[in-house]
């Protein structure tokens, strides 16, 4: 089976510094999978390398076997990529409803396109904020409209940077069921993030990055259960060779 | 299908990105209209003339208000593209003269002249990720570079054709709009007919535009606008939007440099010049840069009271306008119009208890 | 005549060309360099610097002292400025762009008014040398060294001086510097009124070769933004190396057809750097994040 997402030896460095060192990832289709690691590991710059906000200096990015590294964003995206940033990316004096307009308004129009507003509108509980100024959403509820916009796109992967950055565990676990739900129709996600229980709640495999390097990789559980990435957290051990943790 | 498209496109006309919407409105439109199609049975030739002129210019700011209110981009070319499609109406008339409604090709000529550069100057912008203040530097650039060129023709050598370029103290002399007709030409001076002229083109180009900034195309620009990442990952094309938006709304400053060299027969560097170039910027930030008809009420308003000032106050008219740009955008950034509008429908909803 | 006489001519050409660019660029570089604030009535700054210069000269100042007082007349100027109106539009760069704006045209309107057309002017001193058969001016000369000056003094201000180190401290991280009992409003109001001061010293510089009008800014201004947008955020690493390929192309253009082509050369140089280098000359040798 083709994975959905493969990268061969990406690499990218800023001045002397690099930031991404000769990562080979793959990514199964309908696979959730959660990116963790010590902040500075490069986390949100292998993200923007996968969206092509940066440009590799070494390496290839493929999506469903095409090659896409010299594509720009947009065109990723209409491959079926979709991405939440970690700062709520959201229009801000436009209303809540017209947000998900412009998400929308690529394949739907006239009355589908109103009807799948509102029903968007209540699976993310922002029914009552509808002609509300995005701006003036409270951060969580920033966070759900901008997973809204993301899932409007009916993306093949999407890709998640912190999503519960901020969240209470309420609406930490929440989120966690949404993830799951859509994966149900088949999306793929991949998912930067901190909060353990979350990680744990919906990753089916996990990656560690640590200094620009895939330190560790495999299930879930064997990857908590692994002390050497406890140990990288605690800033206690160097950067080793590639190890792979032995999938249960 | 016809009737289908017409009804699609005057659903447009209202929508998330102008103000007013609704019968009130509506009626205010048409009753402003009527208005103004009376005007001028109640005012001598010179005022209407005078009005005919101020309409010359509310294309340049309607196109700034698409590039910057909607856009998001700050381009300070208008006046370049004011003075290329003038400079080059003058040219192609001088040349063939008004004869065959010629006149009437050179416009459209002319403006499809800005067009075509503004395509040229914004693929160059846009499409190598130029954005924010150092569009606006570039921009300037480019219009004080056009101001110095065209102000150092000084020379015979300097002509096109049979147009002769004269420096500072410009072309003039070129035929105003000529429309054919069956038993002698009209002629479009600076008087009545011109300004029926005018006012249909503005009215024309005034819904066309709120149709086309309602439309999709209009959604995505503001998007730009707000966030411009954020539109991009949402999978459209931002350069190519931008790039649209900036040769629209260029063309539009082409057209009234097109009107305002024909209502006047001459056109000089002056008009690129670094004070020429504030202008614009002035009325829509008074206006309302966010909401077309904002802009055009407050482009209205503010070239009467330039005009008013300078006969009355001469030498004091700009430093009113440069304090007053620096006033609206510490005191009201959206606009004096818009707030005005907002003030209005606040009292409105007062009165009517909602 | 010789090649040396040729060779001789263009030096000085680039020479003068790079200090009209640094001197005129480096207040505008120190804050947008550093504050990320568009002036546009940077030109009006040069100017008053150049009428207080040219007034106090005439009432009998030496000429450097006249300078220094056109600088800080400036500087108190910009301060004002930066107090009333910048201040309050931080974060809004295209706001500022136009506020400024607006100040520009009246203050540009309001020297016309107030002290008319043109300021009877002083005359350039040191008279001139000659090369090779050609007379070339001594005072130009002196300006070079000025320009060279004002780079090195600004380098040891804000990287030897405690000032300086302030003053970067809260322009790359505000809430750090507050943190740490900087007053930033004060450092920003100084650094603001440091660039207007440099471009009122400019102004003073070269109020002996210019005619006194009004209008005067907009001889600068173009030309140093340019500076500024091709050298990018960083003054040593972006001004002066763009002060220096913008005054080469300058230069050569002007020898080929004339002073006007030499302007229009550099916008056109400045539109292809600019495609080619977005963060300007020092984003390439710092290799900024883009």
């Amino acid at each position: 089976m083709i994975p959905l997402l493969e990268t061969r030896a990406l690499s990218k460095h800023f001045g002397g510094l690099h930031v991404t060192n000769d990562v080979n990832f793959a990514l199964a289709p309908g696979e959730i999978h959660c990116l963790i690691g010590p902040n500075g590991a490069g986390k949100s710059t292998f993200f923007r390398l996968l969206l092509g906000e940066y440009t590799p200096e070494r390496g290839q990015i493929l999506y469903a076997g095409e090659d896409i590294t010299a594509l720009k964003p947009f065109a990723r995206i209409r491959r079926g990529m979709s991405v939440k940033f970690q700062v709520p990316g959201i229009f801000p004096s436009l209303s809540v409803a017209h947000n998900l307009e412009i998400a929308l308004q690529h394949h739907l129009e006239g009355a589908s396109l109103g009807a799948e507003i509102r029903r968007l509108l209540a699976f993310l509980n922002l029914t009552a904020a509808a002609s509300d100024r995005a701006g003036n959403l409270s951060h969580g509820q920033k966070q759900w409209l901008e997973i809204g916009m993301a899932i409007s796109l009916k993306p093949r992967l999407l890709l998640l940077d912190e999503p519960t950055a901020g969240m209470s565990p309420d609406e930490t676990f929440a989120t966690g069921e949404m993830v799951q739900a859509l994966n149900r129709d088949g999306v793929a996600v991949l998912a930067i993030e901190h909060d353990m229980a979350f990680v744990r709640q919906i990753a089916q495999r996990v990656t560690v990055l640590h200094v620009g390097r895939i330190f560790a990789q495999g299930t879930t559980d064997a990857i908590i259960a692994d002390e050497r990435v406890a140990a990288i957290y605690l800033g206690e051990a160097d950067a080793p060779p590639l190890r792979s943790v032995a999938d249960a | 299908m016809a009737v289908t498209l017409a009804m699609t496109l005057l659903r447009r006309l209202e929508g998330p990105q102008t103000l007013g919407r609704g019968p009130a409105f509506w009626t205010a439109f048409a009753l402003v209209v009527a208005a103004a199609i009376a005007y001028p049975w109640f005012a001598d030739g010179y005022t209407v003339g005078n009005t005919a002129y101020f309409f010359c210019w509310v294309f340049m700011a309607l196109g700034l208000c698409l590039i910057w209110g909607y856009g998001g981009a700050l381009s300070f070319g208008q006046t370049a593209f004011f003075g290329l499609s003038g400079y080059a109406y003058g040219v192609l008339t001088l040349n063939v003269g008004a004869a065959y409604g010629f006149t009437l090709a050179a416009l459209v000529l002319a403006v499809a002249l800005s067009a075509v550069m503004a395509a040229l100057l914004g693929y160059f912008l846009f499409f190598g990720r130029i954005g924010g203040v150092f569009l606006g530097i570039i921009t300037l650039s480019v219009t004080l570079a056009l101001e110095r060129f065209m102000a150092q023709t000084a020379g015979p050598e300097w002509k096109i054709g049979a147009a002769r370029l004269n420096g500072y103290n410009g072309m003039s002399g070129m035929p105003p709009l000529t429309v054919p007709w069956f038993d002698g030409d009209v002629v479009l001076f600076p008087d009545v007919a011109l300004y029926y002229g005018l006012l249909a083109l503005l009215i024309v180009v005034y819904l066309a535009l709120r149709i086309l900034v309602n439309a999709r195309f209009g959604n995505v620009l503001v998007a730009i606008r707000e966030n411009p990442e954020r539109a991009e990952m949402l999978g459209y094309d931002v350069r190519r939007y931008q790039l649209a938006a900036f040769v629209i709304g260029s063309a539009l400053a082409g057209l009234s440099g097109t009107l305002y060299t024909a209502w006047g027969q001459y056109i000089t560097p002056s008009s690129m010049g670094l004070t020429a170039a504030a202008l614009p910027v002035i009325w829509v930030a008074v206006g309302g840069r966010g909401d077309l008809t904002a802009t055009l009420i407050g482009t209205l308003l503010v070239l009467g009271g330039f005009q008013a000032l300078t006969i009355y106050g001469s030498q004091y008219a700009l430093v009113v306008m440069g304090l007053l740009l620096v006033v609206v955008v510490l005191a009201a950034p959206d606009g004096l119009v818009v707030a005005g509008l907002r003030g209005l429908g606040r009292l409105r909803r007062r009165e009517t208890g909602r | 005549m010789d090649l040396l006489t040729h060779a001789f001519t263009f030096l000085y050409q680039i020479g003068d060309a790079f200090s009209f660019l640094v001197l005129s660029a480096c207040g505008l570089a120190v804050v947008f360099g550093m504050m990320g604030v568009i002036n546009l009535a940077h030109g009006e700054l040069i100017m008053c610097g150049a009428y207080v210069t040219a007034a106090s000269t005439r009432a009998g100042l030496p000429l450097p002292l006249g300078i220094l007082a056109g600088a800080l007349a400036a500087g108190a100027v910009g301060m004002v400025m930066e107090r009333l109106v910048i201040r309050h539009l931080y974060g809004r760069p295209l706001d500022t762009i136009v506020a400024t704006w607006g100040i520009s045209l009246a203050a540009t309107q309001g020297t016309l008014i107030l002290l008319g057309s043109s300021m009877p002017g002083i005359g350039t001193p040191l008279g001139s040398f000659t090369v090779g058969g050609y007379s070339y001016s001594t005072y130009r000369v002196v300006l070079m060294v000025a320009a060279v000056a004002v780079l090195a003094g600004l380098y040891l201000a804000f990287n030897a001086t405690r000032f300086g180190t302030l003053a970067r401290a809260t322009i790359q991280v505000p809430h750090m510097a507050e943190a740490l009992g900087v007053d930033t409003r004060t450092v920003y109001a100084l650094t603001f009124g440091l660039g207007a001061a440099l471009a009122g010293l400019a102004g003073g510089l070269y109020a002996p070769t210019m005619t006194i009008v009004p209008t005067m800014g907009t001889t600068f201004i173009m030309e140093a933004f340019v500076t500024v947008v091709v050298g990018g955020a960083d003054i040593f690493l972006g001004t002066a190396p763009a002060a220096l390929v913008l005054g080469t192309v300058r230069a050569l253009l002007t020898t080929w057809q004339g002073q006007l082509f030499g302007q229009i050369g550099l916008l056109v140089a400045v539109i292809l750097v600019i495609r080619v280098l977005p963060r300007g000359i020092s984003g390439l040798i710092l290799r900024e994040r883009a």
